[in-house]
């Protein structure tokens, strides 16, 4: 069912995204994610940096956490359905911790012209295994209707 | 004492700078986050799905930077080290999907510079915007990034 159409009919309002847990951050994964995405910021994979920068020790880059929270999106309603995804980096995600992405649909709006999409508005999430939410944010998905 | 910035940069426009997408880039970057959606990974699975190849994942415009346009631009533009800074938050419309072997123009600006107090000290909050436009001069994409400095 994960790679699923998903219609307008199928999403209510009050529908929570079915949770996506990703495996534990570990550092070869923020290496991988540096040379991806070109961020090559040394406090994502030096600790004496990230010490010496007062952080502690690395942590994930916030942008790995939100192509998570995309994905948990993209799982649920559909590749290529996503209209519009903003967040905001709450808390850090250190080396070992696991990232849950949850969400809920807060609102369904109708084609403005006839054939048009669906559009779906969510509440979106991402927790720690503490439960303390490392990212709050909203999208926009648009969802074809099946009539 | 917390360190001063050159918040003279606000409005500040980037050159404009293009950036083709590469098939193998967007498959790197989806492995990275471990999002394996065969519509960013597998071509032939892709080639008979709705956009006839693989598409980029929502957060992919983050890798469309250049040596005049990127945060080590913008870091020497404020004057602040790359180990205060901090991403407070991040926004993406897609209003077309990006496609691999597709030529994109990106114009950056420096939308805002404001302070604040955190819970760890004064901070700098620096949004930057950058369009994403295609061959035929259609915004494909927007993006919207706060970085906070850690005066």
């Amino acid at each position: 069912m994960k790679y699923a159409k998903v219609y307008a009919e199928d999403a209510q309002v009050g529908s929570e995204l079915p949770p996506l847990v990703k495996p534990p951050i570990q550092q070869i994964q923020l290496t991988r994610y540096a040379g991806a995405s070109g961020d090559f910021n040394p406090i994502h994979q030096d600790a004496a940096f990230a010490k010496a920068a007062g952080m502690g020790d690395v942590f994930a880059h916030g942008m790995l956490s939100m192509g998570f929270v995309a994905q948990s999106v993209t799982d649920w309603l559909g590749v290529g359905s996503v209209r519009k995804l903003g967040v905001r980096f709450a808390g850090l995600v250190r080396l070992g911790d696991v990232v849950t992405c949850r969400g809920k649909i807060v609102a369904k709006r109708p084609p403005k012209d006839g054939n048009g999409p669906w559009l779906v508005d969510l509440e979106l999430w991402a927790e720690n295994q503490k439960g303390e939410k490392v990212i709050t944010g909203k999208s926009t998905a648009a969802l074809p209707s099946r009539a | 004492m917390p360190i001063q910035i050159n918040t003279a940069i606000k409005g500040k426009e980037y050159p404009a700078y293009p950036v083709t997408v590469e098939r193998g880039k967007i498959k790197e970057f989806a492995r990275a986050i471990g999002d394996l959606s065969p519509f960013y990974l597998d071509d032939e699975i892709a080639k008979a799905g709705p956009w006839g190849d693989i598409i980029a994942p929502p957060t992919f415009p983050i890798t469309f930077r250049d040596d005049r346009a990127d945060t080590g631009t913008m870091l020497r533009d404020l004057g602040v080290d790359i180990g205060r800074l901090l991403h407070g938050e991040q926004e993406f419309e897609h209003f077309k999907p990006i496609r691999p072997g597709q030529t994109y123009l990106c114009r950056s600006r420096i939308a805002d510079i404001y302070e604040k107090a955190g819970k760890s000290g004064p901070m700098a909050f620096v949004v930057r915007e950058t369009t994403v436009t295609d061959s035929g001069n259609d915004v494909v994409a927007l993006v919207r990034g706060t970085t906070v400095v850690r005066l």
